[in-house]
């Protein structure tokens, strides 16, 4: 792998250890206040200052980092899947099962994302009903954010596979008596895995920031507990005076954001059989 | 949404300081959204009234102090038995357009404020006249019951159910000024566009670009002094951190301060803060496990350290254990809970819970930045003295509004702002027959003192009626646990004179000067 791949993937071990490890580095819990050190810069007790109501900025951060990253990893997986299963299907088999199931597609596309959101969070919580406060929050966001993001994945899947489909070597696939589920796994995806790496990639920001529109309006991540997302937004109201409050959670998404980048980059050229061995190695 | 704001921002800021900075005689506000509606009827939010109070005037006007003195009327009567009302008009009113005031259209505002067609939901501020309440319920439906009844053209006589020492305060509002019958007529709903609006205050209505700003000018009919200012300019931009940008541009001259803010500010010659008669109040729903309690209820109010919501909000907020706000007439700081964690955990034991088996308590707050603030340190302060842990949720403030009439809450935040500076208008609030009390709780002691109150006119004797109704209220029954009390936070420009703040947040601009 390249040595940017590599530098992608240690960024995300690093936020990983950061998201498991982080807030119980420092001194503070991420909901212990004392509100007489409200408001504070950066220092040596509190490493990235504190809020309005003295809390551990590092602790929050990194409390929002275990939340952020499994909404934003869980629901674009989640998302990954259906688009994958769908939209292969529908460009591997095309004809009939194509023309139906892309109209099903164009269907779910034509709703406006957060009202379908708001409707599946609100059926996910009624269903989820015993599960403690927090964790059903995030089970209903992942399944909410995933459940409205399949639909560009499936259509970009859709078009690979089909002008996959016509390549010479799914042809000689073909001839050898490939059945078609071992051809779709283990020659199509990997070829087409390219582009859909990099919408992964683009994808995760983007569930974090829906996710804080989400908590906004009430449906998130309740406090004490806050995502990156809510914290920005939160630390964006005080822009002009504490400018650490929208700094650092800002800049745990960029992170994020590069980390992913890079190592999804990385791995397309690495999956790429159509680039492998051929000395893109930098 | 954000597109358009940060659009239109990039427009004020492209046209730069030089291309709209206020000349002399000009003023320019932030009004924060487009006001719902001019029609002082319908009109209940707080941006519309600061527009019509420039607009209009009542019987009575507010002076800068907060004492009704008279506007419209110049002097007025009432009857040995305080039943009887009755208003002398000034003669030289005129509206805008130049027609002369008539004490009919007093009559013809206040039965159309009454009249359940037009659902205003004010109505219930002129229920204390004879007649109204079951006007507004249709049970009478002539207008010729009521009474209100105008006696020629300048005299206004009003006939009240029973004595109410308050009435004059009640026509400072904007709900009891005077009506146009022939413009609602001619122009339907669109009475309230430029050029359609008449009206008879200090200013008139010159420009509504919707969504954007709206102006005033000067009334040349007004009947005191021309005020000194040519131009107010109302601009909409909702996000308090992008009005500060333009105010330090200088494209603003009086602007809010985001909570937040308000620190970098306090030593800023431009800073004026003052404390307001609004209370910020936690209310119980009384008819559910485990508040139907009252000792689980106090327990609560004991648990509450009212001297951190200051440091928490930093914009000069006055911790009040009263309801009756610190300013307001027969206020008295010696009543209600005080901050004693070991009678709280106390009380909760007698009452038989376990703070460890207490499945989570739901507590409702409104999306707004310093609410979610409160609701995170009063979430704390209730897990750290009593072991109790409470789930918040927040909602649109509409969404809010709708569960506290259908299904309030086991807790939630509100506030009360005063219509009127009389202590009825923040007592009457939780009697059994409010629309406001989401509490659930009634109480005919409660009910009784309260209006004995606003019928007593000997202040000593009021004061023990309030006193007595405010003891009930927070330290016997504890339907709710009043925190403190709201400040206004402004940065007000150099070059703006003569304006002063008072404590129900009311923009006296009629003598303001701008240079």
């Amino acid at each position: 792998m390249r040595l940017s791949g590599w530098i992608g993937a240690s960024l995300l071990l690093g936020l990983l250890v950061f998201a498991l490890l982080g807030d119980r580095m420092g001194s503070h819990r991420f909901d212990e206040q004392r509100i007489e050190h409200s408001l504070q810069g950066p220092s040596t007790e509190y490493w990235l200052g504190t809020d309005a109501l003295g809390r551990d900025q590092w602790a929050r951060v990194a409390a929002g980092a275990k939340i952020s990253l499994l909404i934003a990893v869980g629901s674009t997986f989640f998302s990954l899947l259906i688009g994958l299963g769908l939209g292969g299907i529908s460009g591997y088999l095309g004809g009939r099962t194509d023309r139906w199931l892309m109209r099903f597609v164009d269907l779910v596309y034509s709703l406006p994302d957060v009202l379908v959101i708001i409707l599946l969070i609100e059926v996910l919580h009624a269903g989820l009903g015993d599960v403690p406060d927090l964790y059903r929050r995030q089970l209903a966001l992942v399944l909410a954010l995933g459940g409205v993001g399949w639909v560009s994945i499936a259509r970009l899947v859709r078009g690979l596979v089909l002008q996959a489909r016509e390549e010479a070597w799914v042809e000689a696939a073909h001839a050898l008596g490939m059945r078609n589920r071992r051809l779709l796994l283990r020659h199509i995806f990997p070829n087409i895995s390219g582009p859909i790496l990099v919408t992964f990639t683009f994808r995760i920001p983007a569930a974090i920031l829906t996710e804080s529109i989400v908590s906004f309006i009430g449906l998130g991540i309740q406090p004490p507990f806050a995502s990156w997302g809510v914290l920005a937004s939160d630390g964006f109201a005080a822009m002009r005076s504490y400018p650490h409050l929208v700094l650092y959670p800002s800049l745990a998404i960029s992170i994020t954001l590069l980390a992913f980048h890079l190592l999804g980059d990385a791995l397309r050229d690495l999956l790429d059989p159509r680039v492998r061995g051929i000395g893109t190695r930098v | 949404m954000r597109e358009v704001r940060v659009a239109f921002v990039l427009i004020l800021l492209s046209c730069g300081p030089k291309g709209l900075s206020g000349g002399p005689g000009e003023l320019r506000i932030n009004l924060g959204t487009e006001p719902p509606t001019l029609d002082w009827t319908l009109a209940t939010d707080n941006v519309s009234v600061t527009v019509i109070e420039q607009l209009m005037r009542g019987l009575m006007v507010l002076d800068a102090d907060l004492q009704p003195q008279p506007a419209l009327a110049e002097r007025w009567e009432v009857s040995k038995d305080g039943r009887i009302y009755t208003f002398h008009l000034r003669q030289d009113v005129r509206w805008s357009d130049g027609v002369p005031l008539h004490a009919d259209q007093f009559v013809f505002s206040w039965c159309r404020l009454l009249a359940p067609a037009t659902a205003a939901e004010y109505a219930y501020f002129l229920f204390p006249i004879l007649g109204a309440q079951a006007f507004n319920a249709g049970e009478i439906t002539d207008p010729n019951q009521l009474g209100i009844r105008a006696l020629g053209a300048h005299v206004l006589r009003i006939e009240l159910e029973a004595p109410l020492v308050y009435f004059p305060s009640l026509t400072t509002f904007m709900v009891t000024f005077p009506g146009r019958a022939d413009l609602i007529e001619r122009y339907g709903d669109a009475w309230t566009e430029p050029g359609h609006l008449q009206t008879l205050g200090p200013f008139v209505l010159d420009e509504w670009e919707h969504e954007y700003r709206l102006v005033l000018r000067a009334n040349d009919h007004y009947y005191l002094d021309r005020p000194p200012l040519d131009r107010i300019v109302g601009y909409m931009v909702a996000e308090a951190t992008t009005a500060l940008i333009l105010f330090e541009q200088g494209v603003l001259d009086i602007v809010r301060l985001p909570p937040l803010e308000i620190r970098r500010y306090l030593d800023h010659p431009m800073y004026r803060s003052k404390p307001q008669l609004r209370g910020y109040y936690y209310g119980f729903n009384t008819k559910e496990s485990p508040f139907d309690d009252v000792r689980v209820r106090r327990a609560f109010a004991h648990a509450i350290d009212r001297s951190e919501f200051p440091q928490v909000l930093k914009g000069g907020e006055v911790p009040s254990s009263s309801w009756i706000p610190p300013g307001m007439p027969h206020h008295n700081a010696a009543i209600g809970t005080h901050f004693d964690p070991d009678k709280a955990r106390a009380l909760l034991a007698e009452a038989g819970i376990d703070p460890e088996t207490l499945p989570p308590v739901r507590a409702v707050y409104n999306s707004e930045q310093r609410h979610k603030l409160v609701a995170e340190n009063v979430q704390a302060q209730w897990r750290r003295n009593l072991g109790i842990e409470i789930e918040l949720e927040n909602r649109e403030w509409k969404v809010f509004l709708r569960e506290l009439n259908v299904s309030p809450p086991a807790l939630y935040r509100l506030g009360w702002g005063a219509d009127f500076p009389d202590p009825d208008n923040f007592m009457n609030l939780f009697t059994s027959h409010s629309a406001n009390n989401h509490t659930g709780w009634a109480n005919a002691r409660f009910d009784q003192l309260v209006q004995d109150a606003a019928r007593e006119s000997d202040p000593v004797r009021r004061q023990v009626l309030y006193d007595g109704a405010q003891r009930i209220l927070l330290e016997e029954e504890v339907p709710i646990i009043p925190f403190f009390v709201r400040a206004i936070n402004l940065l007000v420009a150099e070059r703006v004179k003569n304006f002063e703040l008072n404590a129900m947040d009311i923009f006296f601009l009629d003598r303001v000067v701008a240079e």
